[in-house]
């Protein structure tokens, strides 16, 4: 077989495998000899390892490009992209290579490129082009995160597709910057472009541009991405052309198919030898969509092991939703690889061929497969993370100590805009809600607290950005005490962050989602993290510059304020997991004044393990950080703490008679 | 999980349809020689998203082996609201 063929599917797998007919293995390539693995890659394998290491120098060498000159900020502080790296036609489209940056968009681009190509045709491809496309039902994600895509040619045959899925501030639609969780149909969510010329020999295609920019806000900042976009394929293509030209043509395809094949060989002896034959569930729930509180969303998950092959059946979730909290297969693929990745199989860089043992059973017009024109997809990230936890629900119990618990679980995207006092609009996107918190914790230590969702991997914009951008005073960052799952190790805590609004400002109001049941479920012992609230205080409510102080964080403080989004004690207005439902989406576009602060409490990252075995040494540290209080010490860890964490923080000490005890009454009641 | 006045949205589920002993044959599956004592309903056809897109598989659900994998439409379940536009 050449290089250059179709990748193995099963027919290959068969005719590769000993004895028997069906379902067979394809022979791995550590049992390749050496003439076969050249017969397979046109090279050696120390050539083919090389090439697969240049083409992620290549991915990551555009990537730093793109961060370094990308004008919007959701581009150069919130590293919204990823570069990817496909076979031509005639090697399926096969995805050898990805950059370190949005895992969700590099998930979606081995279908999102094939899908656009074909639809635009590879015939009518030459060099210097660059094709764009957007469609969440064509490519996945949502109509911002716009695919582009430059083929390249080597002696007049297309050899490869380069790659960048990045986010574009704004695509048109009814939300300035697009993030909104109320908008009903495709025709609201924003421009839908199909495969689309955009530059022809390394020209602009100038009415391109217009469909885009007559359509689009703030293209003075679209342009210029663009035009670093182009730059940053052209590099790509510069350096894979002068790989082509040393090791030649046949090495090159080669190593993409020898990168696949790397990635499903390891993913297929992870199912082998890390998850036991048969049949395990999980389910997460989604508390509303955008338009009221009369459905909340449920995603079930099967999960059939059978020898080396997953089916992985989304039957039982529920029909798509009312409005743009949908997403696609394309999505919940990328989600369902990143899963598997993170549980069961670290040890190879992602590629297509992970997949080659998976099979994905997703039933059409589901919030995880929503249809045209009225199953919108915008805010993709609130059902994918449901389609996360639940994988990971399901597996916890046959992983044991590899479990890893639930992360925070919903972002609570803030998206906000208004005018300066000079006439000129301003726009914020994913800085001012709740979009960094906690992970779960694992076997290798306690949760990080400070991240985004493990489907995406973006980095976090500096405060003095934001507010170098937006009428807005970023006042607090803080962990919450005692909102991480308990374990043997503790999920990451959850962030508290508050926001002060300087001028008038239109808010979309995106979540908590995730209220209801709490994302960060514990592991293996661990306990669950907290749930996610959101407030409002009205500038009468707390005066920054008369107070001399913050916000505080006291419980007092939330009888001045007007309830968000979460679960809530109706009288004190404090998040109660046991209080009321208070629908995130109840003010569609909520507008404030100056002097109102917003204040975002994301959910607890899960446990991992019995906190009661926890050292009382770590349990003591975590009391002098503030990640538990001296009363959670007590109730969750069975530890007894003295000291004053506040004043005299390094001067704690754990009486471990009095733990000695605790302990034992605690594992007593739980006998009981 | 307490849901207030809210219910679940209702659930979709992927149908699995039986197969005909001619698709079988169609697939080079002999089952006395290839599954031993299996019947023609332990089989089912249904789409599935996998490496390289969607496909239309035939499986015998015991064991979940692959008797038929034929590539589907290239969007799988969703249709366009472009698509049948007839330009001539």
């Amino acid at each position: 077989m050449s290089a250059t063929a179709l990748i193995d599917r099963d027919d290959d797998r068969i005719a590769d495998a000993p004895a028997g007919r069906f379902g067979r293995s394809a022979k791995p390539l550590r049992d390749l000899t050496e003439a076969e693995f050249r017969g397979r890659y046109g090279s050696d394998q120390f050539t083919m390892t090389m090439l697969a290491s240049r083409f992620r120098y290549v991915m990551k060498h555009m990537s730093t490009g793109l961060l370094n000159t990308a004008f919007s900020m959701i581009l150069r502080d919130w590293y919204d992209f990823a570069a990817t790296l496909s076979g031509p036609p005639e090697m399926d489209y096969a995805m050898s290579t990805g950059s370190d940056s949005m895992l969700m968009f590099m998930g979606t681009m081995p279908d999102g490129v094939r899908n656009t190509i074909e639809e635009f045709g590879p015939e009518n491809l030459q060099p210097g082009d660059m094709i764009l496309a957007n469609d969440p039902y064509r490519v996945g994600l949502h109509v911002n995160d716009v695919a582009f895509i430059r083929p390249l040619f080597h002696q007049g045959k297309l050899v490869s597709f380069l790659a960048f899925r990045a986010h574009q501030l704004d695509i048109g639609g009814i939300v300035p910057a697009g993030f909104s969780a109320t908008k009903q149909n495709v025709y609201e969510t924003g421009l839908v472009i199909s495969p689309t010329l955009i530059y022809r020999d390394n020209k602009p295609v100038k009415s391109a541009f217009n469909l885009i920019f007559d359509n689009a806000r703030y293209c003075a900042m679209l342009l210029p991405d663009i035009k670093s976009i182009n730059q940053a394929l052209k590099l790509g293509e510069q350096l894979l052309a002068e790989t082509i030209e040393r090791y030649g043509i046949e090495a090159y395809l080669g190593a993409i198919r020898y990168s696949c094949d790397v990635a499903a060989d390891a993913m297929r002896e992870a199912i082998r030898t890390r998850i036991p034959d048969g049949v395990y569930e999980g389910e997460d729930v989604i508390d509303a969509d955008g338009m009221d509180d009369r459905f909340a969303y449920k995603v079930k998950v099967a999960i059939t092991k059978a020898g080396e092959n997953l089916e992985i059946d989304f039957s039982g979730t529920s029909a798509q939703a009312r409005t743009s909290v949908n997403c696609s297969p394309l999505d919940v693929k990328a989600t369902v690889g990143v899963a598997l990745k993170m549980l069961i199989e670290q040890d190879t860089p992602f590629a297509s061929g992970a997949y080659r043992n998976i099979d994905i059973v997703m039933p059409p017009a589901t919030i995880c497969s929503a249809t045209p024109p009225d199953g919108p997809v915008f805010i993709y990230w609130e059902a994918l993370s449901a389609v996360f936890a639940s994988v990971y629900r399901a597996l916890a119990p046959v992983l044991g100590e590899d479990a890893v618990a639930g992360d925070f679980g919903s972002l609570m995207v803030h998206n906000a805009n208004g005018l300066r006092k000079d006439g000129t609009p301003w726009v914020t996107a994913a800085q001012c809600g709740g979009e960094h918190g906690p992970w779960g914790a694992s076997k290798a230590g306690d949760g990080d607290s400070y991240n985004v969702l493990q489907i995406l991997n973006n980095i976090d914009p500096a405060i003095e950005a934001i507010e170098s951008d937006t009428p807005v005073v970023v006042l607090r960052r803080d962990y919450v005490a005692d909102s991480a799952g308990a374990g043997f190790n503790r999920g990451g805590a959850a962030v508290v962050k508050d926001t002060l609004w300087l001028s008038d400002a239109e808010h979309s109001t995106i979540g908590p989602m995730h209220a209801r049941l709490p994302a960060g479920s514990g592991v293996n012992g661990g306990t669950d993290g907290s749930g996610q609230a959101s407030w409002v205080f009205p500038p009468e409510a707390f005066d920054v510059a008369a107070e001399r102080a913050l916000l505080p964080v006291d419980p007092a403080i939330y009888a001045r304020s007007e309830p968000m989004g979460g679960m809530f004690d109706p009288e004190t207005k404090q998040a109660d997991p046991n209080g009321d439902y208070v629908y995130f989406a109840k003010e569609k576009t909520l507008r404030t004044s100056p002097g109102t602060f917003l204040r975002y409490t994301t959910g607890g990252g899960g446990g991992w393990g019995d906190p009661l075995t926890r050292d009382p040494e770590r349990v003591k540290n975590d009391v002098r950080d503030e990640y538990v209080s001296i009363e959670g010490a007590y109730r969750d860890y069975g530890v007894i703490v003295r000291g004053d964490p506040a004043n005299h923080p390094e001067k704690l000490v754990v009486d471990m008679e009095a733990t000695k005890q605790r302990r034992e009454e605690l594992i007593a009641a739980r006998a009981a | 999980m307490d849901l207030g006045s809210s219910t679940f949205a209702p659930e979709v589920r992927q149908e699995r349809k039986p197969v005909t002993e001619a698709a079988l044959r169609e697939a080079g599956v002999d089952l006395a020689r290839d599954f031993p004592g299996a019947t023609i309903d332990e089989f089912r056809e249904y789409p599935v998203l996998s490496e390289g897109g969607w496909f239309i598989v035939i499986k015998h659900q015991p064991t979940l082996r692959t008797v038929s994998r034929k590539p589907w439409r290239l969007l799988g379940p969703v249709t366009l609201l472009t698509e049948g536009l007839d330009f001539d």
